[in-house]
């Protein structure tokens, strides 16, 4: 599904990704993890075409397309969906008018009619109770004044109702208490399906206690260093990054 | 040497004489002021910003005809008076019929009546800084008088239509004065709109006088067309208690000035002051708005939103005056703009004097762009760049735009200002 191969990409003339190597297919959920200033945030915004960092080279594609050619708005109707390690507050946009517009412009995209308000309605409210969201949260501004943990809730309701073709999650279990940590995971392992990918980028591996990932891959100084199953993240956690050799922070984002 | 040209110079033209005695005398004696009184200059200090937009010639001087198409049938959710160029038109007007609630043409007014309004025209206005409502006191030619008795409860809005239309250029001014009885109430709705596309002038003038206890609402919306400069003021004297709240959306135009001038005058008077603007291509917009807190005890709460787009150009002047016995007076001014492009300007200044010791008096003004982070953040939705634009741009009004307490005028104003920011992001 998603193929990326040799990416780099700088911010500020400053290159972060050094030669990404990435396959994901259909149905698999993979973990990349990486100590803080690895790249792990900026492969993400990267992929989702956060314009203010720049491809200098290498290739990506979904299902064949090359993702790097479309706008962050055509990425997102061909099934990109990047959940934010730090959702926006938008005051005086609010929540249910932002979802509805999202979700209108994707059926939009599919040829499909409109969902009117009423129906929206109906639809939004169902999800919210799927991510323990009380729908008050609907007719506030988006994220404004939710709680961290709130915030997170709402990035995940917003998957579920977009139904993405490869989710990204960037670090969604970070400012989650224990009992919001289950409820976000409850949410994600409800999109994981067959035709679906997941892509959890996260600094700490409790959260793959909650979601089970099928691979795990190690990003270090802008490259992945080390992939594995499932245990290359236990081995992690009881190892420390220092036992791959990153010696700290500083060293990994040279 | 050549003598400046003057508001009188320009604009003294005969018109039709239909209206009582004591309302023709006041005329003359407005006229005659106008002899000595300059056309703003961009030296003019409460000119400075928008002189250069004021586009005002011999022909324009002209009182456009009186009888007219009533072409505009808004659907109104109240009661309806439909002003042509500054003329009621009976047949498209329906008055409330209640108890303490009197509404009368100028033209229909007794002497005696027209004596009375004739001392209390223009009073509620500063005169130094409203030179054109001087011009409105020389030209209007009819106007509505609405009285409210002690009590009276008016149980629906009033609309007043505006429309300023001709097929030739011309001028027109409309004159409203709401005298509210001790604690009467009523919704005041005015919307400007206009037809034809020769150049006109809405020079209009609109005052409340509040009797203790008086609680008015104000709504204006200013939706003419890029054929004609507006020169608007609103005049508000509050007694003992009263309370007015005001609701401006203005769209821009070659030239748009709004003088919102309130007095508090009376213990515990509360005033607050909404204003929404948005301008785009070369449109213009200024509003001047003073608050004179000349008792104690009163709160003023004032918040106003420009957004310029293109090469547009928006104005806010906001003054606010605290008299030496003005103590315990709480004044809150808060303006803040959007610049959607880098061609677009936006002036802002805030004015305050204070001669009281014991105030609470707060300002704060901000100009800034729209979030791009935000902006990402809607795309990456799939929301498309124009759609996610209009949503930023609504979302810098929106509060205010809400609190509009009239839900036609609301839905009315946010459908045209959406469609407006459609037209703003089209290229993007």
């Amino acid at each position: 599904m998603l193929s990326i191969k040799n990416l780099h990409a700088s911010v500020e003339d400053k290159e972060i990704l050094k030669g990404i190597n990435l396959e994901i297919k259909a149905g698999e959920v993979h973990a990349i993890m990486g100590p803080n200033g690895s790249g792990k945030s900026t492969l993400s915004q990267v992929l989702a075409g956060n314009e203010a960092f720049e491809v200098t080279s290498g290739e990506v594609t979904l299902n064949g397309e090359n993702l790097l050619d479309l706008e962050t708005e055509e990425r997102a109707r061909e099934g990109i969906f990047l959940a934010f390690q730090y959702p926006v507050e938008i005051p005086g946009v609010s929540n249910l008018q932002f979802l509805r517009t999202a979700v209108n412009a994707m059926r939009q995209h599919r040829g499909e009619e409109e969902m009117n308000a009423a129906e929206f309605m109906k639809l939004a409210r169902e999800v919210s109770k799927q991510v323990d969201l009380d729908p008050s949260f609907l007719k506030r501004g988006v994220n404004e004044g939710f709680s961290g943990g709130e915030k997170k809730r709402n990035e995940i309701l917003q998957a579920l109702l977009l139904q993405p073709k490869l989710a990204i999650l960037d670090e969604t279990d970070s400012g989650l208490d224990i009992d919001a940590l289950k409820i976000v995971s409850d949410g994600v392992n409800a999109l994981r399906s067959e035709d679906r990918a997941i892509l959890m980028v996260t600094h700490y591996q409790r959260l793959l206690n909650h979601i089970v990932p099928d691979y795990v891959h190690v990003l270090a100084g802008g490259r992945i260093i080390k992939s594995g199953g499932r245990e290359l993240a236990l081995e992690l956690e009881e190892k420390g990054y220092g036992w791959l050799g990153i010696k700290d922070e500083e060293e990994a984002s040279n | 040497m050549k003598q400046a040209p003057t508001l009188s110079s320009a604009f003294l033209h005969p018109v039709c004489d239909r209206l009582p005695e004591p309302l023709l005398a006041l005329r003359k004696q407005r006229a005659s002021t106008l002899v000595d009184m300059p056309m703003p200059t961009r030296k003019t200090e409460n000119w400075k910003y928008s002189a250069k937009y004021l586009k005002l010639d011999d022909e324009m001087a002209i009182s456009l005809p009186n009888e007219g198409k009533t072409g505009n049938s808004l659907a109104v959710p109240g009661y309806k008076v439909v002003f042509i160029n500054g003329v009621m038109v009976p047949e498209a007007s329906e008055f409330p019929d209640m108890d303490g609630i009197a509404i009368k043409r100028f033209g229909d007014l007794t002497t005696d009546e027209a004596s009375a309004l004739s001392l209390q025209l223009g009073s509620t206005l500063d005169p130094k800084r409203t030179q054109f409502a001087h011009l409105n006191g020389a030209r209007f030619e009819d106007g509505l008088l609405i009285r409210l008795k002690p009590g009276a409860v008016l149980d629906q809005p009033l609309f007043i239509i505006h429309e300023t239309w001709g097929d030739a250029p011309g001028s027109a001014y409309p004159r409203i004065f709401v005298d509210a009885g001790a604690n009467s109430q009523m919704t005041l709705v005015e919307e400007y709109i206009s037809s034809g596309d020769a150049s006109l002038l809405a020079n209009t003038v609109t005052e409340f006088d509040l009797a203790h206890g008086a609680n008015i609402t104000s709504i204006r919306l200013n939706m003419e067309g890029e054929n004609v400069q507006h020169i608007g003021a609103t005049g508000v004297v509050q007694q003992r208690s009263s309370r007015f709240e005001s609701h401006c959306v203005g769209f821009g135009g070659p030239l748009r000035r709004h003088d919102l001038q309130v007095r508090l005058e009376g213990e515990g008077g509360e005033c607050k002051l909404n204003g929404v603007v948005v301008t785009q291509g070369k449109q213009h917009y200024d509003n001047h708005t003073c608050i004179d807190h000349v008792a104690a005890h009163c709160n003023s709460e004032e918040t106003y939103r420009n957004i310029a787009a293109d090469k547009s150009h928006a104005v806010f002047n906001g003054r606010i005056h605290i008299h030496p016995d003005a103590q315990k007076s709480n004044a809150d001014m808060n303006n803040k703009n959007l610049l959607l492009n880098s061609g677009a300007e936006i002036d802002t200044k805030p004015e305050l004097e204070i001669y009281a010791d014991d105030v609470k008096c707060a300002h704060g003004a901000t100009i800034g762009q729209l979030d791009e982070i935000s902006l990402f953040y809607l795309v990456s939705r799939g929301i498309g760049r124009r759609q996610a634009n209009v949503l930023l741009t609504m979302a810098f009004i929106n509060e205010l735009v809400e609190q509009i307490p009239v839900e036609a005028v609301r839905e009315t104003a946010q459908m045209r200002l959406n469609e407006f920011f459609e037209q703003t992001f089209q290229e993007a």
